[in-house]
């Protein structure tokens, strides 16, 4: 392939274009059409994914509910038991696991797009235990449950970031400076929401405790109005400029700054967008492990392409929401949290990462 | 057209200064390509120029206003970069990462337009990169990949491109597609370019302005036939080398001298009037020869008393020449090119091998321009009497009075109108030695060493050499003449460096053999160039004795024979280095080996002693001379 392209005259290659005219370039099979078109595909596959993962959970599993009786309170008729079941609890656990999933896949495809680094997400570079562990502080030691707890927990994130930040000495090529310090910041916030859990009572200490496995089982529609508004403002005010400043960005910032982008305020103002998307879910539902960090290797892996920022965030819905289901029927007896269904399936994949970057050299 | 310059201009990273109060004026329309050492600050004043980097002190202006108080989208319309190792995304498309470019050009809302997508396809028609829109970046080669990176620069439409060693990391024939790229886009769309270049003699070849940064000021600017000498690749490089001019480019270019490297470049040669083919040498030698002889018999049947001009008859003129550039090419050699309307009388016909010349050195607050002199002078009238014994009249005069003189070699001699000539007569070049200490700031040694380190641009200097009428290649007197000989040894100290380094300049292809040059500093280590085998090895003599390493040397390179294998020659006849001139010359006829010694007295004596007593070279072999001697002034 190289040596054909070799053989052709280096300047201007005017006597060859003829032959390859470009009229070819603009027709429908080119591999930037090819790859539009792929994650047209990969994104309407997700969407039948999801939509399926929803109608299982709610229709399926465990205390099967009668289809009809379902049918009927989503038409918004009032079935006793049934209604309190879908209503209060299915339909709730749905919306907020989709919202976070799609805040939690937005938030890491972020990161590793401007690092150009799959290792580089919230949760493996300890911006979730920033949130983490300041959501545990005010939930411990300050009793919130309300706002302030996402408030909180978002303060947390966007701190730990801004250290990690300063740590690996910005505005160099920092990736892997920055995942190193990320884990070693993780790490010690590890420890510190250790010790918070010895401040607390018994019984709060063991709600935390299942909390920061990542759980939906504490949704409620307050909590995915809270995030549908705050996700949303982010996503419809702030995304489509970060967007755009990311494809300058990844550049490199040299490029990035010789082409009118002012990369100080970009880069601060992805990080805020990242940070956000990713802390304000993990108040709600916990850290639920990897999937901050799977959506957007999936959706390159799905598309053979770059990573699709939108399209990672409809894979972190969907993740969630096929894990919510596993996680409510894998076992008989036994509801899981969903982050341990995450957990379980992401380790293997971050050991896969790991792998390939070795062989290719890429990673941190 | 835009316009870019840097005034005063001061760069530091966390307060360590990279460039100090730079002054820069960019040649609109032209290419202006930087070169420096590693660290110089190329790098980041192209930073600063592209309004990366915030300037410590000074500014830089774009149009004339402050590059900084410009927004940076407006600032990127005007002027586009490309850094040094910018990242492409993983997996994007050639055509993709073009159309990036255009950035500037859009607004929040504003898609993109079908002017974006015309600019784009004209970068992409410029550079080349059409057949490449669809490739994934990733797949190319890296020379198609700097192609498509500045496609992607020159999609943005501005009229300045600076860019940063787009050359690296590629292989020799990619470096030439991008920087042919970037020529061509100068000479077609008239985009003022700005490179920061590593390889000095591809920014000869491809710029207009070369700009030599060193210690983040500039050295030197200007077109690279002015900038690009041995002096500034030394200075800004600290590398000895020897600039020709590019056969292909007719631009200067640089052959790095390594320290034990020989160059073999006929070029070289060619440069210095040596003549490559040596059949047509030859034969206008011949005819030379023959005119010079007609012209010494017709000297002989003058009339004793007849006055006549002096160049008709008398064999050593002496010219009266004005120095006319002053160069320290080494810390111990002082290059002085002389030139002067007397020198049209100079030369021999021929190229000899260290050809001589005596330097008259006046003395203290007086002139060497005795009467014998002035009568020497080539208009001057003078009779073949008066010439008589003019040599032992000079000689009885008080040195206080007639000053003194000391025997040079000629390094290069250009008759008038040479390429290389400074003014319009003819010039010579001469090289000092400088040996002796620094006293109050001060070179103090002898006569010649303190002229030559004190000798300015406009000082006027007397000299004694060939009246090329009645001259052929056998003047000198002492010359090197090997023979038959096919194996050499070439020894000396610095003071003999310019005259081995002329003789390894002729030596043809087939003589092999070792030239040991002995100087005291690494720094001092000059080029030789030569077609020859001889190997050359320059011995830096740092705290060691004058003349140890060389007398070492010479000992590893003419090993003692082992014992009864040849006779050795007796003791030679023992030379009062203060009483004699150490002069003698090996007529090595038939004879496959020859020894050239020359330099400091007692190590010549010494090292002719080890070759004729030990190891049994015969004394006809062995041409030697003391050209000083340590510890006097007077040789």
């Amino acid at each position: 392939m190289e040596a054909t392209t070799m053989a052709q005259p280096t300047s201007t290659g005017d006597a060859d274009v003829p032959a390859k005219p470009p009229a070819a370039a603009q027709s429908g099979t080119t591999l930037a059409a090819r790859r539009r078109s792929r994650v047209r595909r990969t994104a309407l596959w997700m969407v039948v994914a999801l939509v399926l993962a929803i109608a299982a959970y709610l229709f399926w599993g465990r205390d099967r509910l009668p289809a009809a009786e379902v049918f009927q309170v989503l038409g918004g008729e009032k079935v006793p038991g049934t209604s309190f079941i879908i209503m209060s609890d299915r339909l709730p656990r749905i919306a907020v696991g989709m919202l976070a999933g799609a805040g939690l896949g937005i938030s890491g495809a972020l990161f590793q797009r401007w690092l150009g680094n799959p290792l580089a997400s919230p949760d493996v570079i300890g911006v979730g235990y920033g949130a983490s562990a300041a959501a545990v502080f005010a939930m411990i030691i300050r009793g919130y449950t309300d706002w302030k707890l996402n408030a909180f927990s978002l303060a947390g994130g966007l701190l730990v970031a801004a250290l990690i930040y300063w740590l690996s000495a910005a505005g160099k090529r920092t990736g892997s400076r920055l995942i190193l310090a990320g884990l070693a910041i993780g790490a010690m916030l590890q420890a510190l929401i250790q010790y918070l859990l010895t401040q607390a009572q018994v019984n709060t200490a063991s709600d935390v405790m299942h909390w920061l496995t990542g759980s939906l089982a504490s949704s409620n529609w307050e909590n995915a109005l809270l995030l549908l508004v705050s996700l949303g403002a982010i996503g419809i005010l702030l995304l489509p400029l970060v967007l755009r400043q990311l494809k300058m960005l990844e550049l490199g910032e040299d490029a990035a700054a010789a082409l009118g982008l002012h990369v100080g305020w970009a880069r601060a103002l992805l990080v805020f967008v990242a940070v956000a998307m990713g802390a304000l879910p993990i108040a709600v539902t916990g850290p639920m492990a990897f999937v901050a960090f799977l959506a957007g290797p999936i959706t390159a892996a799905l598309t053979r392409g770059p990573i699709n920022i939108l399209l990672a965030g409809l894979t972190g819905a969907t993740l969630v929401t096929i894990a919510n289901f596993f996680a409510a029927n894998l076992f008989a007896d036994l509801s899981l949290p969903v982050g341990v269904i995450t957990g379980a399936f992401g380790a293997p994949f971050l050991i896969w990462i790991l792998v390939r970057a070795n062989s290719t050299g890429s990673g941190a | 057209m835009a316009t870019l310059q840097a005034s005063d201009l001061t760069l530091a990273y966390d307060k360590v200064t990279i460039v100090d109060e730079l002054s820069l004026d960019i040649p609109t329309g032209q290419v202006s390509i930087v070169v420096g050492a590693n660290g110089c600050g190329k790098s980041t004043l192209l930073r600063a120029l592209s309004r990366l980097l915030k300037p410590a002190g000074g500014q830089v202006l774009l149009d004339g206003a402050d590059i900084h108080s410009k927004p940076a989208k407006e600032v990127a319309k005007t002027l586009g970069l490309l850094p040094q190792s910018p990242t492409a995304p993983d997996g994007i498309t050639a055509r993709e990462l073009i159309s990036r470019g255009r950035y500037p050009h859009q607004g929040l809302f504003k898609r993109f337009s079908a002017e974006d997508e015309a600019a784009v396809n004209r970068a992409m028609e410029l550079t080349g990169t059409t057949e490449l829109a669809d490739r994934s970046v990733d797949e190319l080669s890296g020379g198609q990949r700097q192609r498509v990176w500045i496609a992607m620069a020159l999609a943005q439409e501005t009229d300045l491109l600076l860019l940063d060693e787009p050359t690296t990391f590629l292989d020799v024939a990619h470096q030439l597609e991008v920087l042919d790229v970037v020529s061509e886009l100068n000479r077609s769309r008239g985009i003022t370019v700005v490179i920061v270049l590593h390889d000095l003699n591809l920014a000869a070849r491809y710029a207009d302005y070369l700009v030599a940064l060193r210690h983040g000021k500039i050295y030197a600017a200007g077109h690279p036939n002015d900038v690009v000498t041995e002096k500034t690749v030394k200075d800004v490089f600290g590398m000895p080398s020897r600039v020709i001019p590019d056969p292909v480019g007719g631009t200067p270019l640089v052959l790095p001298i390594g320290r034990h490297r020989v160059l073999r470049t006929e070029q070289v040669l060619a440069t210095k009037g040596i003549y490559r083919s040596e059949a047509s040498a030859r034969d206008t030698a011949a005819k030379q020869a023959a005119s010079v002889k007609e012209a010494a018999e017709a000297a002989a049947q003058l009339d004793p008393q007849a006055m006549r001009p002096a160049h008709e008859h008398v064999p050593t003129l002496a010219f009266d020449t004005t120095v006319v550039k002053s160069e320290q090419l080494a810390p111990s050699f002082r290059r002085l090119t002389v030139s002067g309307e007397d020198l049209e009388y100079f030369g021999t016909n021929s190229h000899p091998l260290d050809m001589r010349i005596k330097l008259l050195l006046p003395p203290a607050g007086g002139t060497a321009l005795t009467d014998e002199i002035a009568s020497m002078r080539p208009e001057a009238l003078t009779s073949p009497a008066e010439q008589q014994g003019w040599y032992k009249r000079w000689l009885s005069i008080d040195p206080d009075t007639r000053g003194y003189m000391r025997t040079y070699t000629v390094r290069a001699f250009r008759e008038a109108g040479h390429r290389d000539n400074i003014g319009a007569t003819a010039e010579l070049d001469i090289d000092f030695v400088m040996h002796g200490d620094i006293v109050d700031g001060q070179l103090q040694g002898g006569p010649a060493t303190e002229f030559g380190d004190r000798a300015k641009v406009g000082d006027q200097l007397l000299l004694l050499g060939p009246n090329k009428t009645l001259n052929d290649s056998t003047y000198g007197g002492i010359e090197f003449r090997r023979g038959e000989a096919t194996r050499v040894v070439l020894a000396g100290d610095e003071t003999a460096a310019p005259a081995i380094c002329a003789i390894l300049e002729e030596l043809p292809s087939n003589v092999t053999g070792h030239a040991l040059i002995e100087v005291p500093e690494t720094t001092d280590i000059l080029g030789a160039s030569t077609r020859s085998g001889v190997s050359v090895q320059w011995l830096t003599r740092g705290s060691h004795e004058h003349g140890e390493l060389l007398q070492a040397a010479l000992r590893q390179v003419v090993a003692i024979p082992a014992a009864g294998v040849v006779h050795t020659n007796a003791e030679p006849e023992d030379i009062d280095v203060d009483a004699d001139i150490l002069w003698e010359t090996g007529q090595a006829n038939t004879a496959p080996f020859y020894a050239w010694i020359a330099g400091e007295a007692g190590t010549v004596k010494e090292m002719r002693r080890y070759l004729v007593r030990d190891a049994g070279v015969d004394r006809k072999q062995v041409a030697f001379m003391g050209y000083w001697r340590r510890g006097k002034t007077e040789n």
